[in-house]
């Protein structure tokens, strides 16, 4: 074949080290870029955190989903077909080189040697030298040769070091082959089945958008449970699935967790997260300033609209756990479980938006009751939740008579405000709910309506939500995911991994020895070199000639002859 | 041939010959009893992994094997000598040697460890493993401070100081980790897991594999100037783990679903090893980059001397990359495999995942520019400075700068 060929020097070029170099750094750079700006986002968030203008060239280069771009898929088959000329251009080369073991040596090539050895010995014929030195290289693969009354001989080792670059190369090939494969014909996606619930649809992102792909069965969740360490933090998710096909029950109650998913039918069914799956709830609505009350019954997703004063409760999450560390900073830990909490956002004519968590349960420290309380979040992201106690057990029907006495003993009075007067209002309200016999914990009570004095009349809110019954539902976020390149992927690995092996711990090490017979004896020129480890040969080479030393040192022969 | 010598340890001579043979395949039988005991055992092999090992069934298992393998080596070894002097033993018996020590060590720590009274998981305050990686980051920072010291000082005992000191942090820091591991248990059977699962724990792993991959070229290649590039940077990673000691982050907490794997056992140490050798490389490079400027500057010979020469620090870069490189390549596909059993995908472009990929790609260039001629050691050295930086931010920046499904070591 003409090798002058047009494509020649692109081949070259394509081929080269230079552009290996370029490649992996800007495969490099361009994977940076993905990492910086968070992926896959909603595109109005982008929007309002660049301006348009950069929103635009941003997504005109595809930045927001870039490892899905025609661009980085570009250097990757760019990088690909390196490889495949590099390669093809190279294999050949490499495995002649590995079969063909030149014995004879040129004196001029042997002086060029890095580890080069000189013997003159009296005494000894070259084929006596030869035979013993051949006896000293028994660890390397030997051959030898015979050419103008000089006997050669070479030495190897770790002769197939070049296989160690067919198989690190040809391995990166394979997993982007694989990895090519999988994105081209496996999918990847989410499912939210609610316990004792079907579904058969993944949903997922192509790009910022979000597409749908239904599975050729139906999943069934029959069951999903948490378990908790002490300190709050999940344990365990486990959902009990069921695989229905047209109905039929193909797989029935297998437990998944994370880290151990179902297989079925090149299906991988993975457990992801969890989440509340529409739980029934009952809030009961307080109004702060009589303390009546009414119960309204909603479910998590929903929103509750209340006809008479435009007030929207819209229900976000509920959880039947809540465990907080109570602890003081600097103090060691106290966890402990505040118990169910419903998640809701008030709405309303004139009322600024809030998230809300109310807690069910009224709130204990150090053995008091603190009446209830509820967390505030102004902005609505979780992480600014504020406490804001209520002051009263709004469950106890005597708590709210307290209250409301002791606000109408003080309007008798006019509002009053020195100390005096504020403590006969309170006396003349707990006579008025109690009569003479004062319950025990009456002074924990008074501290409960002093709070909720402080509390209650600054909420704007017509009445107070407060979680009375729930009746809860799981979902179960499962990830289904199929690829079809997977296993390609592997192969090409453990291959990466043996080739790499061979490349950095298997060096190709060559010796030659040359026996030159004179007179009375003969002369013996050693040389060796090695293409990778060169620190580590220096001492191998000199180990080397300490025992050929040896071995031609005349009073061996002498040991090994008695 | 400056300050490269030849110098062995004087008890070198138990590693090679029989003595070493015999041993090597006594490690082997009883590495074989235990993984036997954990496939066919009468129980199994549960996470609890750690008291499940100390039942006496157990220790029969190991000893059985043990001695099966010491009678094989034996035999082996007195039927044919040559075999006796084979790498993998003669390079394998000391690491080995070392690891049955810290084993050791750790035992005799549990009797020192306060009696289950003094501790709960509230407050881990008196748990005796504080200690130890207290001696630890102290032995350390000496270490540093005296392969400095060596620079300028090299015939006195410094050096030797040095080296024996960084040898106690090792011993120190791996048995505080293994002490680690058994106090998780003695906490709660349901917390105890293995130390690798938060960044205080694999920040002392790290510093214990940096230190030995230092050490081990130091031993081969009497390299000891490294020592005062490798282990500042070492020392520097000590500061940090105080500051994460002293903001609470060093307390043992249970793992969450996803972390618990045996995948995390593997994949996590082997990263390690990884990132502890580029550490190494960086030093190698460091060193590289101070006695060319020295040179340049007409330092004097005897400063000089105490370095190896620039070609063998070039090549003690290189050996350094060469270890973590297939290691690190290894720990990646392994972490694929992980994130494969336990996310559904063995890649997500996660900031992680990516940023080693990044890793892996500078170093991989470093490799081409080493092959491809016309770039000098200079290039080289500055390379394995840049790629440790790198090396730095997958394993730091991403944690406090890039959120992902890594999160688990968020600071
Ligand atoms: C762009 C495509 C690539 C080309 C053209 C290329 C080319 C080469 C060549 C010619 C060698 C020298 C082989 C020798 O003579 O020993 C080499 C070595 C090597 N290549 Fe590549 N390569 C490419 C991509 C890669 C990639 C992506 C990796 C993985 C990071 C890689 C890893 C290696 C390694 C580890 C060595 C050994 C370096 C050493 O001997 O120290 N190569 N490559």
């Amino acid at each position: 074949m003409n090798t002058q060929h047009w494509f020649k020097p692109y081949f070259d070029r394509l081929s080269s080290m230079s552009l290996a170099i370029a490649l992996l750094t800007v495969l490099a750079m361009a994977s940076a870029i993905g990492t910086v700006l968070k992926q896959n986002q909603e595109l109005t968030d982008y929007l309002t955190q660049f301006g348009p203008l950069w929103y635009n060239v941003f997504i005109s280069l595809g930045l927001f989903d870039m490892y899905h771009t025609p661009w980085f898929f570009g250097l990757l088959t760019f990088l690909m077909v390196s490889l495949c000329i590099c390669l093809w251009r190279n294999v050949p080369t490499f495995l002649k080189e590995m079969r063909s073991r030149k014995v004879v040596i040129t004196d001029k090539s042997l002086k060029g040697f890095h580890h080069l050895k000189h013997w003159k010995i009296k005494g000894i014929q070259a084929d006596e030298a030869s035979a013993r030195v051949g006896k000293t290289l028994s660890e390397w693969e030997q051959k030898t040769g015979e050419e103008d009354g000089r006997i050669y001989i070479r030495g190897d080792k770790g002769r197939y070091h070049k296989w160690g670059y067919i198989l690190v190369h040809g391995a990166i090939l394979i997993i982007l082959v694989g990895g090519w494969v999988g994105a081209q014909f496996g999918f990847r996606g989410t499912m939210t089945v609610v316990e004792n619930s079907t579904d058969n649809t993944i949903r997922f992102l192509k790009g910022t958008r979000s597409d749908q792909l239904k599975m050729p069965f139906d999943v069934r969740c029959d069951n999903f449970f948490i378990d908790f360490y002490p300190t709050g933090m999940p344990k365990e998710f486990r959902s009990t699935l069921s695989i229905l096909e047209n109905g039929k029950v193909m797989v029935d109650h297998k437990d998944i967790i994370v880290n151990e998913p179902l297989f079925y039918k090149g299906v991988r069914i993975y457990q992801a997260s969890f989440g509340d799956g529409g739980s029934e709830v009952s809030l009961r609505l307080y109004d702060p300033t009589s303390g009546k009350s009414r119960v309204i019954k909603t479910e998590v997703y929903k929103t509750w609209k209340d006809p008479d004063t435009g007030i929207s409760l819209e229900i976000t999450n509920f959880r039947p756990f809540n465990i907080e560390n109570m602890a003081e900073a600097g103090e060691a830990k106290k966890f402990k479980d505040l118990g169910p909490a419903v998640e809701y956002i008030v709405r309303g004519p004139n009322l600024k938006a809030v998230k809300i968590k109310s807690f069910m349960n009224s709130f204990e420290l150090d053995g008091q009751n603190r009446g209830q309380m509820i967390m505030v979040s102004m902005t609505g992201d979780d992480r600014d939740f504020q406490p804001f106690p209520l002051g009263l057990d709004v469950s106890k029907p005597t708590d709210w008579k307290l209250y409301t006495s002791f606000i109408e003993a003080l309007n008798r009075r006019g509002g009053a405000t020195d100390r005096d007067a504020n403590f006969a209002a309170f006396k003349e309200a707990m006579t008025s709910v109690y009569g003479e016999n004062r319950p025990e914990d009456f002074q924990q009570m008074g501290m409960r309506v002093l709070q909720a004095m402080s509390s209650l009349p600054n909420l704007p809110w017509p009445y107070i939500p407060v979680l009375e019954d729930y009746k809860q539902v799981y979902y179960t976020g499962l990830e289904l995911t199929q690829d079809p390149g997977m296993n390609t992927v592997w192969v090409g690995s453990a291959l990466l991994v043996i080739g790499l092996c061979i490349m950095f711990y298997v060096p190709h090490r060559k010796l030659w020895v040359v026996f030159k017979p004179v007179d009375q004896g003969v002369e013996i020129t050693l040389g060796a070199m090695t293409n990778r480890n060169k620190l580590g040969f220096e001492s191998e080479f000199n180990a080397l000639l300490t025992r050929l030393d040896d071995s031609l040192a005349p009073q061996t022969n002498n040991r090994s002859a008695a | 041939m400056t300050a490269i010598t030849a110098s062995r340890f004087t008890l070198s001579g138990i590693n090679r010959g029989l003595p070493g043979f015999a041993r090597f395949w006594a490690y082997l039988g009883a590495i074989i009893g235990v993984s036997a005991y954990a496939m066919f055992g009468p129980d199994g092999y549960g996470e609890d992994g750690i008291f499940y090992f100390l039942t006496a069934s157990a220790f029969s298992w190991i000893g059985i094997g043990a001695v099966a393998g010491l009678a094989s080596g034996t035999a082996l070894g007195m039927a044919k000598p040559s075999v006796t002097e084979s790498k993998w033993s003669v390079n394998l018996v000391p690491f080995l040697d070392g690891a049955l020590l810290m084993l050791l060590l750790t035992t005799v720590e549990t009797f020192f460890e306060p009696s289950a009274a003094n501790f709960n998981y509230l407050d881990q305050s008196n748990l005796l493993s504080g200690s130890i990686i207290m001696t630890m980051n102290v032995t350390l920072l000496a270490s540093a401070l005296l392969y400095i010291t060596h620079l300028f000082a090299p015939a006195s005992i410094v050096g030797r100081l040095a080296t024996a000191s960084a040898w106690v942090g090792i011993y120190a820091g791996g048995s505080a980790l293994l002490l680690r591991w058994y106090e998780s248990y003695m906490l709660d059977p349901a917390i105890g897991h293995a130390p690798v699962s938060n960044l205080y724990e694999v920040f002392i792993l790290l510093f214990c594999i940096t230190t030995i991959v230092y050490l081990t070229l130091e031993r081969r290649y009497g390299a000891r100037a490294m020592g005062a590039f490798v282990m500042p940077l070492v020392s520097a990673g000590v500061f940090f783990g105080i500051w994460l000691s002293a903001h609470g982050h060093a307390e043992i907490k249970p793992l969450v679903p996803a972390l618990q794997s045996y995948w995390m056992k593997i994949h996590v140490p082997m990263n390690f090893i990884g990132y502890g050798s580029f550490a190494v490389a960086c030093g190698a490079g460091m060193a590289y980059l101070v006695r060319e400027r020295l040179e340049m500057r007409g330092a004097k010979a005897s400063l000089l001397a105490v370095f190896p020469s620039l070609d063998q620090l070039d090549q003690l870069a290189y050996k350094a990359v060469a270890i973590g490189f297939p290691a690190f390549t290894l720990a990646t596909i392994l972490g694929a495999a992980w994130a494969a059993e336990a996310w559904g995908g063995y890649w997500s472009w996660d900031p992680k995942e990516t940023w080693a990929l990044i890793v892996w790609l500078v170093y991989g260039a470093y490799l081409h520019v080493r092959v491809s001629h016309g770039w000098k050691g200079h290039a080289l050295a500055w390379w394995t400075v840049a790629g440790f930086l790198v090396t730095v931010f997958c394993f730091i920046g991403v944690n406090m700068y890039l959120s992902g499904l890594h999160s688990y070591g968020r600071l």
